[in-house]
């Protein structure tokens, strides 16, 4: 807890930038956990205004055509996309630092194998996963989650892998295996405090990724089903009035692009932090 | 003869978390033409500082409290951005310790060292340059990529980049650190032989005085931020003046004798966040009196060299400091 | 059984290949025959490439020779977790010689607690070997990050000696410190053995170090040992050419 509260600090004081990401972001986290509690309204009430209304104080993001209050939706919307994308990206973090761990540290076949499904992986495109897996366990949240982890995967195992390359090569690690200590000591004693730094950077990375593969496979349908919202269904919702009503589709796409945006930031502060001035040598 | 390069009193520190670490507090170095001079110092010294303050490279956290330093009648420390460029282009060369690093991993060894002599040279000039940094084989080395190239033959191809232009004064900083001991002779014998050729000034920064001495001229000795002794190399080799170049000299592996003991120096190197005000090097030191820690050494010339120490004399005079070398 | 060498290797040979399959061989090692007895010191000389690490490695038992016999106190070498306790390494890089994230008492104590030594018993140890290698008992609080190079090789040095082992490799364990703190490190490895008794491999290409050190010295190039001799040879005037280049840089 206090080193979480250390690395907020310096971020906060790094630059305006990086500030201005962690402020909104904790804006947005703050919104997504405690929204319903606010006095923002119900989402789900029909007719709490006119439809497609245009934005008033009492409906500061209109209205939808059901006559919803959209800000409501939104930040319900908020609340599922940071969800499903936090849930994914820490799963394929889970599975990733275990498979680039070994991958890293075992080489040889472990590696190979590993390796190059990463490639596989890689190499599809996150929405062609998207449809195949919304067929087979049909559209909704747990496979919006599956979708997002598996395209983020190779992600985490090509940044786990390396560093644990460099990270096994070290004097710590030989005398650890001199010393005949088991390989399930090493990587968890040894390797893994030390690639988690790795780990944390990439996941910033990671969790915008799925945070736009999420709202994209919602804008097709495939991911959260009404009468739940995310950023993406509500900008599928506001597309279809975008001529009548442009203030759906324009309030949840600028929301979307804050919080993509904001981790973005948030994620370089948190890299410039843990290698400052990498790769300088003036000893 | 008129010097090269003169740098006075000079401080430098880096703004660091906890205030500020002074690298540099108060060096004397006075470079003439056509000499090698090794600057000798533990890390911590100052003495890699001192040679990127010459060039001006160093990092943002770096700035200068007092002093003056010139090359060759520029006024590095406020000369403006294009006389700066102009004077590490034409007057100053650097060779680093790492090679590999120096060098571009993406970029064929021709085409960097093209670029380091300006111009659109033709293949036979690089060769030539390469030839006169020793390469043997220059018109294979051309075409490799510098992870093909093993450390010494790296070193030379820098070497090369850095005479490219002719200067005035090379910098090498710890230049045969990485390399074996078997090809860190012929590298320090190459930079001199260029030297000669071109009569450039040669400075070669080392924390290893034995191997570096055998090749100046001269020595200068910096410790905490100072040079503390500077004088001819047998000068200062033969009977040390001050007592840390005599203590750097028996705590060397190489001098002793088969079942002799090596003497290390005690404590560590000062870090210093301001003007020192004693003798920064009291603390460690077998000479120490009162006078050495609340009284701040100014430079003096004794016996042919210039010493910062209050008690040289009696340094210079102790038994077993004659002869070490 | 005093005389009976602790290291013993018969015409080692190492072979690397580029590639899994097919490629070009490399012979890293070739037909080395060595052995050290107890409290002996082996230096290893020779530049980067020939063969000095890859040897080290064979004798640590993490790498297996292509042929030739290796016998540890006249046995054969058998796994290395059966070996636990009985081989440490120090290694060139003081910045990564200890594990940054933890405290330097629990790196000391791990040869320890892999062989299950019980946690009293562990804390004891630790004070008596950071005394032994000249630190105080609160470095055992202290992350490497708050050390010295030359302190965390002592760090490095008193976890190689907790177990009490019957070889140590020192690889290159001294090349990266000012000369200062180099003496103080050599003078350590010295007071340890003449105390302890261990067998070590000192490996180098320092050559003024490594016969400051060592009994003995065996010359690498290219592979072979083609020079091995006891340390007072070198003060004088060895016999191979390539010993007598690396002299130079000496003298």
């Amino acid at each position: 807890m206090r080193t979480a509260i250390y690395w907020l600090s310096r971020i906060w004081r790094s630059d305006a930038l990086s500030a201005f990401g962690l402020a909104s972001l904790l804006l947005l986290i703050f919104l997504g956990i405690f929204g319903p509690l606010l006095p923002l309204g119900d989402p789900t009430q029909i007719a709490a205004g006119p439809r497609l209304g245009p934005p008033t104080p009492q409906h500061p993001f209109g209205t939808d055509e059901l006559g919803r209050s959209f800000l409501p939706r939104v930040v319900q919307g908020i609340r599922a996309t940071f969800l499903l994308s936090a849930i994914a990206v820490l799963i394929s973090a889970m599975i990733g630092t275990f498979l680039g761990m070994a991958a890293g540290y075992f080489g040889r076949a472990v590696d190979i194998m590993v390796a190059r499904g990463a490639d596989i992986l890689f190499a599809f495109p996150a929405l062609l996963v998207g449809l195949l897996v919304a067929a087979v366990l049909g559209p909704g949240q747990v496979s919006a989650i599956a979708v997002i982890a598996i395209a983020t995967l190779p992600l985490l195992i090509r940044v786990v892998r390396s560093v644990t390359l460099s990270v096994a090569g070290r004097g710590f690690v030989t005398a650890a295996e001199v010393a005949g200590a088991s390989a399930g000591r090493i990587l968890l004693l040894h390797i893994l405090p030390n690639v988690m730094g790795a780990v944390m950077v990439q996941l910033t990375y990671a969790l915008s990724i799925g945070m736009i593969i999420e709202s994209a496979l919602s804008f097709l349908g495939l991911g959260v089903q009404p009468p739940d919202a995310s950023l993406g269904s509500l900008l599928r919702q506001g597309s279809a009035y975008l001529t009548i009503a442009p203030w759906m589709a324009m309030s949840s796409g600028a929301v979307l692009s804050l919080a993509i945006m904001s981790v973005n930031l948030v994620g370089d502060a948190v890299r410039d932090a843990l290698e400052p001035l990498k790769g300088r040598d003036l000893t | 003869m008129s010097p090269l390069a003169e740098i006075r009193d000079l401080v430098i520190s880096y703004r660091t978390g906890s205030g500020g670490l002074r690298a540099l507090d108060g060096t004397d170095l006075i470079l003439t033409p056509g000499e090698t001079v090794a600057v000798v110092g533990e890390s911590g010294s100052g003495k890699s500082t001192l040679g990127m303050a010459i060039g001006r490279l160093l990092p943002g956290e770096a700035h200068c409290e007092g002093g003056t330093l010139s090359v060759a009648g520029t006024d590095v420390l406020n000369a403006d951005a294009d006389t700066l460029r102009a004077l590490r282009r034409d007057k100053l060369g650097f060779v680093f310790q790492n090679p590999m690093s120096a060098l571009d991993p993406t970029m064929r060894v021709g085409k960097q060292v093209a670029r380091a002599m300006g111009g659109k040279p033709g293949q036979k000039e690089i060769e030539a340059l390469l030839t006169r940094a020793e390469l043997s084989e220059p018109g294979r080395v051309l075409r490799a990529f510098p992870h093909e190239l093993s450390g010494g033959m790296a070193q030379r191809v820098v070497i090369a980049m850095a005479i490219a232009r002719q200067p005035a004064l090379l910098i090498a900083d710890e230049p045969t650190a990485s390399l074996d001991a078997s090809i860190r002779e012929k590298i320090m014998a190459t930079l001199n032989r260029l030297r000669d050729e071109t009569g450039a000034t040669l400075v070669v920064l080392s924390h290893d005085l034995r191997l570096i001495a055998r090749h100046s001229d001269r020595v200068a000795v910096m410790y905490g931020g100072r040079v503390v002794e500077d004088g001819a190399v047998e000068t200062v080799l033969d009977a040390p003046a001050h007592p840390y170049t005599a203590a750097l000299l028996s705590a060397a592996a190489g001098s002793e004798k088969p079942g002799e003991r090596l003497d290390p120096i005690p404590g560590m190197p000062p870090s210093l966040s301001g003007r020192c005000e004693a003798c920064a090097f009291a603390p460690r030191c077998t000479f120490a009196r009162e006078q050495c820690r609340t009284e701040r050494p100014e430079p003096r010339v004794i016996a042919k060299r210039r010493v910062i120490c209050h008690f040289a004399e009696d340094a210079l005079a102790a038994p077993g400091a004659e002869r070490r070398a | 059984m005093s005389t009976m060498p602790v290291i013993n290797l018969k015409d080692i040979n190492v072979t690397f290949r580029r590639r899994l399959i097919g490629g070009d061989a490399v012979h890293a090692v070739r037909g080395v025959s060595l052995s050290i007895g107890p409290g002996e010191t082996l230096g290893l000389v020779g530049e980067s490439g020939s063969g000095k690490t890859t040897l080290g490695r064979v004798c640590l038992g993490l790498l297996r020779p292509t042929s030739g016999t290796m016998r540890f106190d006249g046995q054969d070498f058998g796994r290395l977790r059966q070996r636990r306790g009985q081989l440490s390494v120090v290694l060139q890089h003081p910045e990564w010689a200890l594990n940054p994230r933890l405290r330097c008492g629990v790196s000391v104590a791990e040869p320890l607690k892999i062989l299950g030594a019980p946690a009293a018993a562990r804390r004891e140890a630790v004070a008596r070997m950071l005394d032994q290698v000249g630190l105080t008992p609160d470095f055992a609080e202290r992350y490497p990050g708050q050390l010295s190079g030359g302190q965390r090789q002592r760090v490095a040095i008193a976890r190689a000696l907790i177990t009490e082992p019957r070889f140590i490799l020192f690889d290159e364990a001294v090349s990266a410190l000012d000369v200062s703190v180099q003496a103080q490190v050599l003078n350590l490895i010295v007071d340890l053995q003449e105390k302890l008794g261990f067998a070590a491999l000192f490996i180098s290409h320092d050559m003024a170090a490594t016969r400051y050190v060592c009994h003995r010295i065996a010359v690498m190039l290219k592979g072979e040992v083609v020079e091995s001799a006891p340390a007072e040879t070198f003060y004088g005037t060895p016999e191979h050419p390539y010993s007598r280049a690396l002299m130079e840089a000496v003298a």
